[in-house]
């Protein structure tokens, strides 16, 4: 005799199914985003075809008197890092009569990460924490701040770059020529620049004018460049406050490998 | 419904929707770029038997729920609009190209509307899609549809679906 197979009814797997889901949403973030990463992890290869497109491969350098935009950009980046630091260190000097100099932070470490998928916003680096990275990490693109850690598994973790309207980072603004900074909070706007909020108009802030990611304990040791105000306009909204708009020091798409700030805990 | 191939095909649904080859037909700096899998869930729920649809549904919004960030929103949202779709059909044979399209741009918006919502519950730090993007991603899949229309039915014919009936179907249950 034949063995009837069994066969729920279209209510019975619809409702099955349903609840299988409210069970799925219901399960912790930190847990079903390992099958998120796993994902990539396996498909890396498929997902990135096509990204090459977006590298444009520039003509060696036949002139020596000009550069491309690229290693003119990594040169800023390099040069205003370098500022930020030798104004730190004037301002310690200025105090050397009541705090003793201290060495470089030991504590900072840099933990090297490639691209392995490119979203919109968003990157997924493949690195996690098993190499001690974790949420809210700053995240370098050629010594730049591009984002910050958003989820992290075992090997994979996702960078929400500031342009995200979900990243929101503490930022210190600079005029070129002023020893002095401006603290603000900055905000992605979804495409691919970010906004400085509720900045009062008393300040006086130009385009042009660099803007760093502000130190923060156990994250971010010193100042470091995230990209220059582009434009600097009344807000429509509230004409006391200003709408500053800024642009990161690099085009997402000519950056290839990021390295994540990881500051030690434990001595060595 | 030829399973094997159909999970093979949502497979490679799921590696195109996510991978960087999308961005060439991205459009604008918010790169909005048409949804694949919203598309084969309208093609399957008007085209497939009501019980394999649900089924298919629910199988699409978890591929992708595995393409994005968060795991149940998708899987409840194209479930349920797929099945709605599925009796939809019943009534309106959504044979016509348009009202296909139609289907395909009032689904992407219901869908991701009731994603969001539960998103809300799961990780709303997560959420990025604004609902200007919404409507732009269901109108771009809607008229690509015109475009893709004769290979998905091609494809759908290869598993075994896009067959139109005019007689009596096999009694669903």
């Amino acid at each position: 005799m034949a063995r009837a197979k069994f066969k729920p009814s279209k209510l019975t797997l619809f409702i099955g199914l349903l609840l299988t889901g409210i069970i799925v949403l219901l399960i912790p973030q930190n847990v079903t985003a390992r099958l998120n990463f796993a994902f990539i992890d396996i498909f890396s290869f498929f997902l990135n075809i096509g990204s090459s497109a977006a590298y444009r491969q520039e003509p060696a350098n036949s002139s020596p008197f000009f550069v491309s935009r690229h290693e003119h950009n990594k040169l800023w980046v390099a040069y205003s890092n370098l500022q930020a630091q030798i104004l730190e260190q004037k301002r310690q000097i200025d105090e050397l009569g009541r705090v003793r100099m201290t060495e470089p932070d030991p504590a900072t470490g840099l933990v090297l990460a490639g691209i392995v998928n490119r979203r919109k916003n968003e990157f997924i680096i493949n690195r996690g924490s098993a190499d001690n990275l974790k949420k809210g990490q700053y995240v370098l693109g050629d010594n730049a701040v591009i984002g910050c850690i958003e989820q992290v598994s075992t090997d994979v973790s996702s960078v929400k770059l500031i342009t995200s309207s979900a990243c929101k980072l503490h930022i210190k603004i600079s005029a070129p020529d002023v020893n002095s900074y401006f603290n603000g909070t900055m905000q992605g706007d979804g495409k691919n620049a970010a906004k400085i909020i509720n900045l009062p108009k008393k300040y006086k802030i130009k385009s042009g004018f660099y803007v760093y990611a502000a130190p923060k304990p156990g994250i971010l040791a010193s100042l470091r460049i995230i990209g220059r105000v582009s434009r600097c306009v009344a807000d429509e909204t509230n004409p006391l406050l200003w709408d500053i708009t800024v642009k990161g020091a690099y085009e997402f798409d000519n950056i290839t490998d990021v390295a994540v700030i990881v500051i030690k805990t434990e001595p060595d | 419904m030829r399973w094997w191939r159909f999970t093979f095909l949502i497979i490679f649904a799921a590696v195109l929707q996510t991978s960087a080859a999308m961005n060439l037909l991205s459009l604008t700096d918010l790169r909005i770029r048409p949804d694949i899998l919203l598309i084969l869930l309208v093609y399957f729920a008007v085209h497939c038997d009501s019980y394999d649809a649900v089924i298919i549904s629910f199988v699409i919004g978890f591929a992708a729920d595995i393409t994005g960030m968060v795991l149940g929103p998708h899987f409840i949202s194209y479930g349920i609009i797929g099945a709605v779709i599925a009796h939809i059909r019943k009534i309106i044979l959504l044979k016509s190209t348009r009202q296909q399209a139609t289907a395909v741009f009032v689904t992407g918006i219901l869908t991701q509307m009731i994603a969001l919502m539960l998103m809300q519950f799961k990780a709303p730090e997560l959420i990025k899609t604004r609902v200007f993007e919404v409507f732009a991603v269901s109108a771009y899949s809607a008229i690509l549809w015109f475009l893709i229309k004769w290979p998905v039915t091609k494809v759908g014919k290869w598993l075994g679906v896009g067959v139109h009936r005019f007689t009596a179907r096999v009694s669903e249950r």
